[in-house]
């Protein structure tokens, strides 16, 4: 099989899409990026599954000079991602075009929004199977690039503006750190060619190197204290993007990191160490700040810190038993941080629809205004009752699995030999318990308030339940999660072939049918579970049946006049939390002091909102006095002309005086 | 069929456990108190009876007692019986445990947000802060007992529990104290929340649970003495080493269902309810006790001298 052929398809595909989604007429216009999407999604996850059934396909595409030899690779590990990539982009394209065409958008508008969102899936797919650096970067680059032109469809708000512009500026920070190592890199083997990191990193100095590249894949991925685009950007962008955005965008900050922990030799056990203490405060920062936020897509975008976290855990754990030398480790941490990689961009992205689904019909993002949702949006409500379940953790979903194979993975971690670990994995343990607590506070918060209870305020907008179109991608994506949650054991064998790719030593197959076993098992609790909670439901309905059933208002303890501005709010639901740990959720308060003179009642204004920590205190501080050095430098910036042809004069004389003299 | 020994007996101890609580805090203070059955008499009168549902409520609202019931009668199928091993064992079951009985709190939860009653939202806040806060006692204290056996599952490691050096004993006694207070926090009683209380302000169980009427409440109430039952079943597992023949062991645990349910009655009587705002410290105060298990497993292992 000819496989270079199917990427021409697949350039030819993106290709078309740029001459013919601007001539369509608007209402095709996103019918006909679904389906270049559908097509290349399509041919991309042939490639895939082949690679993994048949093993690493390899392309090599002459760039020319520049370029020299340009490799695409498809091994298990780009397989994986791919897969992922493609399941989201798809219900994310389906579910854009209901979103889309609620939008007054104009047709010009439109165009861009869907070629780029062809483009984007392409670059994305792209990024996980070129493997030469310089290719690499301006594909990734094209990946930011588009997405960041996807956020801004809603342009004409200021607020989409600055979270977008924060985007770009840490993108690219991030990018400059890529290429700063890759640039290290090719001096040092004379490569472009991933495979040269193994060599880049066998080097005295290779931990340094990649914790540059940590740093720069962990801003697109949005490890703490680089996280701090992702709250901003998410709500921003129109709901099918955040859910594309969430599910597989800072999913190739994974890949990224993935790809070189790879080429690692040494120091594996240090620097497992060091990515499993950074993910954990990831972790329970991430989910701490859901768990305060009154936006419910700003919630969702700090939950997937939260996950990025959990997912970086995974990858301590798998690289600290790649380091002792213990593949049972190694294989539960890399298959728990894969599979929870896939389960997040299942339930994310289910979970940002069903969420845009109520911002189209509320057009509001504070769950303080909401209520009630439930009943004129029943089955929105479901689906993000199922994520929320599955985001916590709960059988019978998809969470659940992979949050098991990282919690097994810590529990065997407890048991090595050295107290070292044993010390840091029950500490990790006992964090990944709270986070599980919190999540179950943050989305019983989420799900009661905006879907629970009564409307709190008059909206505009009367909801009612979205089309059925919009719903069925909803609905495949809970298949799926439900699938995955009832038969993981199917899923323990194309994982071993992806973690086969870390493989120093590869996982015994006894090992793996224990596995297979032990999976089937948590299967079918999990159904068990569902069955007695049926049959008690049943029960309950047959004497009912019998029974007198009445309807009367909710008990008011006594009080005879509530009103629905007495609900529990979203702010106090989680006020107790917000208070134990206030070193971290920044509240700030803006109201006026009542003066002697003023007790009278009057209209007044009180105000209250949560500062990022690490944004307000760090970067931003950071950023204050990096703008007060350079005010010392504005005289070079004087606006007169004159003034700059002589810098570039004397720009030239300097660099004629350093080649004569050969000074560098 | 031994297997289901341990669900068996959790659920006839859960008949009499509130019964007993109830007399001892009744002789307490001084009263005769009402027979050892009489709680469980009042849940099979509710079954009976019909439901009143709030008008504010949906879909959420009816089937969360179900779940809730569901949850916990999913955590005790993982309940062994001293060597004999639950319905349902597999490696790190103890995960899948502290998850199913989430699922059902989280149910639970939102079944009171349901109603819109600003009581029961209250109660709800309440509710999922301190079973948060107990999460990570119970994963380190398990986490600790899994480094001490070398065994993963409820069933291997209480099978293979062995009470030897002294520190061993201290283990053990600070395990059941860590389990009883989370049995404590979890079923809502007295040190942290008080059942018998009559101002909503002050509830946190009794709260989320004001609308909920017949079938559903008997459920709830019923599931308070069957998690009692479990955890008093956990403790019990502590003390019934293998080997032991039926005849023995099933008095032992009998016993140790007893004791708990005094102990209850004792604490509930002797001990004033907390402050609302204490409530996080002294729950948390249950890990750093856990972490002095864990020391103590290290010790005894030798890792540390």
């Amino acid at each position: 099989m000819d496989f270079s052929g199917l990427i021409d398809l697949l350039l030819c595909v993106v290709g078309l899409s740029f001459f013919l989604i601007p001539f369509l007429p608007v209402r095709f216009k996103a019918l006909t990026a679904f389906g270049f999407v559908s097509i290349v999604t399509l041919i991309s996850s042939y490639l895939a599954i082949s690679s993994l059934n048949n093993g690493a396909i390899e392309i090599v595409v002459n760039g020319g000079l520049v370029f020299k030899n340009i490799t695409l690779r498809i091994d298990a590990l780009s397989a994986w991602f791919i897969l992922i990539v493609n399941i989201t982009s798809f219900t994310g394209a389906w579910y854009g075009i209901g979103y889309t065409s609620h939008h007054q958008a104009t047709p010009a508008q439109l165009s861009l929004h869907w070629v780029l969102y062809v483009v984007f899936h392409a670059s994305m797919l792209f990024v996980c199977m070129v493997q030469h650096t310089f290719a690499f970067l301006i594909v990734w680059e094209l990946m930011t690039i588009s997405s960041l032109l996807l956020i801004l469809f809603d342009f004409s708000s200021p607020k989409t503006i600055q979270a977008a512009l924060n985007y770009l500026i840490q993108m690219h920070i991030g990018v400059a750190l890529i290429t700063v190592a890759f640039i290290i890199g090719y001096q040092i083997t004379g490569s472009f060619d991933f495979n040269s990191f193994a060599a880049t990193f066998a080097q005295g100095n290779g931990k340094w190197l990649f914790l540059v590249l940590f740093i720069g894949f962990g801003i697109k991925a949005g490890f703490i204290p680089l996280h701090s685009w992702l709250p901003h950007a998410h709500p921003a962008a129109p709901s099918h993007i955040s859910g594309v955005m969430s599910g597989v965008i800072v999913k190739m900050g994974i890949y990224g990191i993935l790809r070189m922990v790879l080429y690692l030799k040494n120091d594996l056990v240090l620097i497992g160490e060091i990515i499993l203490i950074v993910s954990v405060i990831t972790a329970f920062y991430g989910i701490l700040n859901a768990a305060i936020h009154r936006d419910f897509k700003k919630l969702l975008a700090y939950c997937t810190v939260e996950n990025i976290g959990i997912i970086g855990m995974g990858i301590g754990i798998g690289l600290i038993g790649k380091g002792l030398g213990n593949p049972s480790i190694e294989f539960i941490g890399f298959a728990g941080a894969l599979l929870h990689t896939l389960n997040h961009s299942l339930y994310k992205s289910l979970l940002f629809f069903s969420a845009g689904n109520v911002y189209l019909q509320t057009h509001t993002r504070n769950m303080e205004q909401l209520g009630g949702v439930l009943k004129s949006m029943p089955l929105t409500a479901f689906f993000y009752l199922c994520g929320s379940l599955a985001i916590c953790g709960f059988p019978p979903f998809n969470g659940f699995i992979s949050e098991f194979l990282i919690y097994t993975g810590l529990i065997e971690g407890i048991q090595l030999e050295n107290i070292q670990f044993s010390s840091l994995m029950i500490v990790c343990i006992s964090f990944l318990a709270m986070i599980g607590g919190i999540s179950l506070l943050t989305f019983t918060k989420s799900f009661g308030v905006i879907f629970l209870g009564s409307p709190r305020q008059e909206i505009a907008h009367q909801p009612k339940e979205v089309g059925r179109f919009m719903l069925i991608p909803l609905a495949l994506i809970l298949i799926l999660m439900i699938g995955i949650g009832i038969f993981p054991n199917l899923l323990i064998y194309p994982l071993s072939k992806v973690v086969a790719v870390f493989g120093s030593g590869i996982v015994p197959l006894a090992r793996l049918d224990e596995l297979f076993v032990l999976l089937s098992n948590i299967g079918i609790a999990s159904l068990v579970l569902f069955i007695i909670s049926a049959v008690i439901f049943i029960l309950k309905r047959r004497t009912e049946k019998v029974q007198t059933v009445a309807v009367s208002p909710t008990w008011g303890c006594g009080y005879t006049a509530p009103n629905t501005r007495m609900q529990y709010t979203s702010k106090s639901y989680s006020r107790n939390l917000t208070k134990l740990f206030s070193f971290w959720t920044h509240e700030k308060k803006k109201y006026k002091e009542i003066e002697k003179a003023s007790i009278f009642p009057r209209y007044r204004s009180f105000q209250s909102y949560f500062l990022d920590f690490f944004e307000a205190k760090i970067i931003n501080r950071g950023i204050k006095y990096l703008l007060r050095f350079t005010d010392y430098f504005t005289f070079i910036h004087n606006g007169k002309i004159q003034m700059y042809i002589l810098y570039g004069v004397f720009f030239i004389l300097v660099l004629i005086v350093i080649s004569f003299f050969n000074l560098f | 069929m031994t297997s289901s020994l341990s669900l068996i007996l959790i659920f006839i101890s859960s008949l009499f456990f509130s019964g007993i609580v109830v007399r001892t805090k009744s002789i307490f203070s001084g009263r005769k108190g009402p027979g050892v059955f009489q709680p469980i008499k009042d849940i099979l009168r509710l079954f009976k009876k019909g439901a009143v549902y709030s008008e504010t409520s949906s879909f959420i609202f009816q089937i969360a007692p179900s779940i809730y019931f569901a949850s916990i009668i999913m955590a005790i199928l993982f309940i062994p019986f001293g060597n004999m091993p639950g319905l349902i064992s597999f490696k790190g079951d103890f995960v899948f445990f502290a998850y199913a009985l989430a699922l059902g709190k989280f149910f639970m939860i939102i079944g009171a947000m349901d109603t819109g009653s600003s009581f029961e939202g209250m109660g709800a806040a309440r509710e999922a802060l301190y079973s948060m806060l107990v999460e990570p006692a119970f994963f380190i204290l398990m986490g600790s007992l899994a480094l001490f056996t070398g065994h993963t599952s409820f069933a291997d490691i209480f099978a293979s529990l062995h009470f030897g050096s002294h520190i061993s004993y201290a283990i053990g006694v600070l395990a059941t104290f860590v389990f009883i207070i989370i049995a404590m926090v979890e079923n809502s009683r007295m040190p942290v929340d008080d059942p018998k209380t009559h101002l909503e302000l002050t509830m946190i169980h009794e709260v989320m649970i004001l609308d909920n009427s017949g079938f559903d409440l008997g459920l709830i109430m019923h599931a308070v003495n069957l998690k009692f039952a479990m955890y008093g079943a956990i403790i019990a597992n502590f003390f019934l080493t293998p080997g032991y023949e039926w005849y023995f062991s099933i008095p032992i645990f009998i016993g140790a269902q007893v004791l708990f349910a005094i102990i209850v009655g004792t604490i509930e009587s002797f001990e004033a309810r907390f402050r609302m705002s204490h409530n996080s410290q002294f729950i948390f105060m249950l890990t750093s006790i856990s972490l002095l298990i864990f020391l103590g497993v290290l010790l005894m292992l030798g890792k540390i001298v």
